[in-house]
């Protein structure tokens, strides 16, 4: 490699060009980072294609229950599987400790048979729990 | 730093510099793996029991109506040997653009009737989103689960 003139750079001043590909690359080393954090949080199932849903607010800050469903109709719960008998009282004591607007979103495998979806539905509204939703996918990200 | 020999100078004139290239290089691939975003992006979608406050709008010990009333929109999702048959108010439906049609028609008429959807246990999720969707799409207010067992 070539080394820089003595003479030339004796004047004292930095030399900026590696300070700033360094910080860019710490800049998009984190953002990439936060985005993968992002995504490794939801398990990964085949959620079921509708049009008419809408993009979840990100900045709401309601609580929150995800129930995954899986394909044979087991169900997850923040990462253990749960029963549908214990579910409803999960949401109970959690609706007492968050308060009303505690959302329950439904990510179902689209394979997964409806009657184990059923009894969340009813354990949500024999709970009071009146915000639920699923997660979907947009038909054409799908297909 | 020591300078390297005075051979270094006679060299340098042939050299490419390889750090600058690495870095760009480094940084496209950062920004190419960032971009393929490998996970599509999640949307929700409000389920009936959200739309409706107050009363339950489901009863377990309530049965779904048999008759056909035009108050309500029964859309029953069944599963035959593994396919899949719907029919509206119990008039069978051949396939899902026929359902739309129907439910479209219904829509122009009375918007605010009630649909109510009345899966099988054994259809699947996706089936039932599919109708969930459709009665959404075609504009209707009011789109309920039916629960026709005590679970």
């Amino acid at each position: 490699m070539r080394m820089p003139d003595r003479l030339r750079n004796a004047s004292g001043e930095f030399n900026m060009t590696p300070m700033i590909d360094v910080v860019f690359l710490l800049i998009i080393f984190f953002l990439v980072s936060s985005h993968l954090a992002k995504q490794e949080s939801q398990m990964e199932l085949p959620l079921p294609a509708a049009d008419s849903g809408s993009l979840p607010d990100e900045q709401s800050t309601n609580p929150r229950i995800t129930v995954n469903v899986l394909n044979d109709g087991a169900m997850m719960l923040s990462g253990r599987a749960i029963k549908a008998a214990e579910l409803q009282e999960v949401l109970v004591a959690k609706k007492a400790k968050v308060g009303p607007d505690l959302e329950v979103r439904i990510r179902g495998d689209r394979k997964a048979a409806y009657q184990f979806v059923e009894p969340i539905m009813l354990s949500c509204a024999r709970s009071g729990i009146w915000n639920v939703t699923f997660a979907v996918y947009r038909t054409e990200d799908v297909r | 730093m020591r300078k390297p020999s005075v051979f270094t100078s006679r060299r340098s004139e042939l050299d490419i510099k390889m750090t600058p290239m690495i870095d760009v290089v480094f940084l496209l691939l950062i920004f190419f793996v960032w971009t393929a975003s490998f996970q599509v992006v999640e949307h929700i979608l409000p389920s009936s029991v959200s739309a409706v406050t107050g009363t339950s709008p489901i009863d377990p010990n309530q049965p779904v109506p048999e008759i056909e009333d035009f108050e309500d929109v029964v859309v029953r999702v069944v599963s035959e040997n593994g396919r899949v048959v719907w029919r509206v108010n119990d008039q069978p439906v051949a396939n899902l653009s026929d359902l739309k049609r129907q439910l479209q028609t219904i829509a122009s008429i009375k918007k605010d009737a009630p649909v109510i959807l009345h899966p099988d246990p054994g259809v699947s999720l996706g089936d039932v989103i599919d109708v969930y969707d459709l009665s959404r799409l075609v504009g209707f207010e009011k789109v309920q689960f039916a629960a026709s067992e005590s679970i």
